[in-house]
């Protein structure tokens, strides 16, 4: 098996860093050998998580790695912050539950978009993580 | 503690002070205006700097504090210069020529061989560690300062272009937040009722993701343009981008889609009751 791409570790202040973010995932899942849909899924799915670290935690971090085994391609994404955390995951993850008077799909919406969905909330810790693969 | 410096602090703070302004005055600041305080604010970084050298060890670590006086003033010394768009050279050069003077004034003090190595040692360290640091302040400052700039270049580049009578065209290009959608909006609602507008054709090529926060202020946009009493005709989403909005469960409700903005105009001269033909087809109208 050949080398895997180094980890990209990214801050998420800003409104900028979530433009960042999704370019390296987007990035990523390109050298990877993702096609055009699976590039907008991931970048639609960090973008998301991203801005919902600004909104809802101030700020956070990303991790993009490379993850693939053998012949799977796969690219995780963990984006996680200190914030408050969230009360009700179960809630959270229903369509148009929002706190801010969102649309309230950015989590059910990821959760369909991407292959591996995880998702840990406590006061202080929510670190989501989401991947996709290709089987090859 | 080191007595090297602890006696460049007591016996020649004033003459190094000195000649360390004057010198920046005539290198560095006829190029740029001189800002009022910044003496001030030079003295403070000269002051804190002599501190720093006179009561720390030679650290061989030394690493610089951003939240230590040193780093304090350093750092508001470098926003402003930063702020008075100067070069990072410059910045680095003045904290140099600072150390050039003490390294000098403290040759002249008539040491042991040794203690001079070990100042030297330490006053280079010092100022390696604060070259470095301000360099890094500089560049991140540098870097948001054109950021913010290049961010409200993009607001103000949001034509509405008048396509046909009656027909708008909105180009949307480039990151969408709450600000630049709410100038989108006005902008847009503004053009609707000056031209009478019947159909408003939203171009949404040149925006890289379709999120749910875009999709929300879009659909704002909508409703508000639609209120006036256009038909709106989006245009330029790509398959991609259809097949994510579909899976985040998206909907823009009562709205035309088309995948070209070339289908898109078609479509809105339809609605006008016109269309683009060939010269010679009039017969058919
Ligand atoms: N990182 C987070 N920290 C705290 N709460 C969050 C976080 N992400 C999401 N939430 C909560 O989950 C809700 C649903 O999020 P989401 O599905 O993205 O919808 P929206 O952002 O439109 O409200 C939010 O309204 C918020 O209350
Ligand atoms: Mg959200």
């Amino acid at each position: 098996m050949s080398e895997h791409f180094a980890t990209e570790r990214l801050p998420i202040r800003s409104m900028l860093d979530i433009v960042t973010a999704r370019h390296a995932a987007r990035e990523l899942c390109e050298r990877l050998g993702f096609g055009k849909a699976d590039q907008t899924r991931i970048a639609t799915a960090v973008s998301e998580l991203a801005r919902n670290v600004i909104q809802y935690a101030g700020e956070g971090q990303c991790s993009i790695a490379d993850d693939s085994q053998g012949t799977h391609r796969c690219i995780r994404v963990c984006i996680e912050d200190h914030g408050p955390g969230i009360p009700d995951l179960e809630q959270a993850l229903c369509d148009g539950y929002s706190t801010s008077g969102g649309l309230g799909a950015g989590l059910p919406g990821t959760r369909r978009l991407v292959d591996e969905f995880e998702i840990q909330s406590a006061p202080g810790a929510t670190r989501i993580t989401i991947a996709l693969i290709k089987r090859g | 503690m080191n007595t090297a410096f602890q006696r460049l602090q007591r016996e020649h703070r004033a003459e190094i002070l000195t000649d360390w302004l004057q010198h920046l005055a005539a290198a560095v600041d006829r190029h740029s205006p001189h800002p009022p305080g910044l003496d001030a604010q030079r003295e403070s970084l000269f002051d804190a700097v002599l501190t720093t050298l006179a009561e720390r060890p030679n650290a061989h670590d030394f690493m610089l504090d951003p939240d230590s006086e040193l780093g304090r003033y350093l750092n508001r010394l470098v926003t402003e210069q930063a702020r008075q768009l100067a070069s990072p050279s410059e910045t680095v050069g003045s904290l140099l020529a600072l150390k050039q003077r003490l390294a000098r004034a403290l040759l002249a003090l008539d040491l042991s061989s040794d203690a001079v190595v070990e100042s030297l040692l330490w006053l280079d360290r010092l100022f390696d560690a604060l070259s470095l640091f301000a360099f890094k302040a500089f560049v991140d400052i540098r870097e948001r300062l054109i950021t913010e700039q290049s961010l409200s270049l993009l607001e103000l580049s949001t034509p509405v272009l008048k396509l046909w009578h009656q027909v708008l065209l909105l180009p949307l290009v480039g990151v969408i937040d709450t600000l630049r959608a709410r100038q989108v909006t006005e902008r847009l609602l503004e053009a609707i009722a000056e031209h009478e507008a019947r159909v408003t054709i939203l171009d949404l090529t040149g925006v890289p993701v379709l999120d749910t926060s875009v999709a929300q202020h879009l659909m704002k946009t909508i409703d508000a343009a639609r209120l006036l009493g256009t038909r709106i005709v989006m245009t330029g989403i790509s398959p991609e981008g259809a097949q994510t909005l579909t899976k985040l469960g998206i909907r823009f409700a009562d709205v035309v889609s088309r995948a070209t903005l070339r289908a898109g105009i078609a479509e809105a001269l339809l609605i006008v009751e016109r269309r683009i033909a060939p010269l010679n087809s009039e017969r058919q109208l």
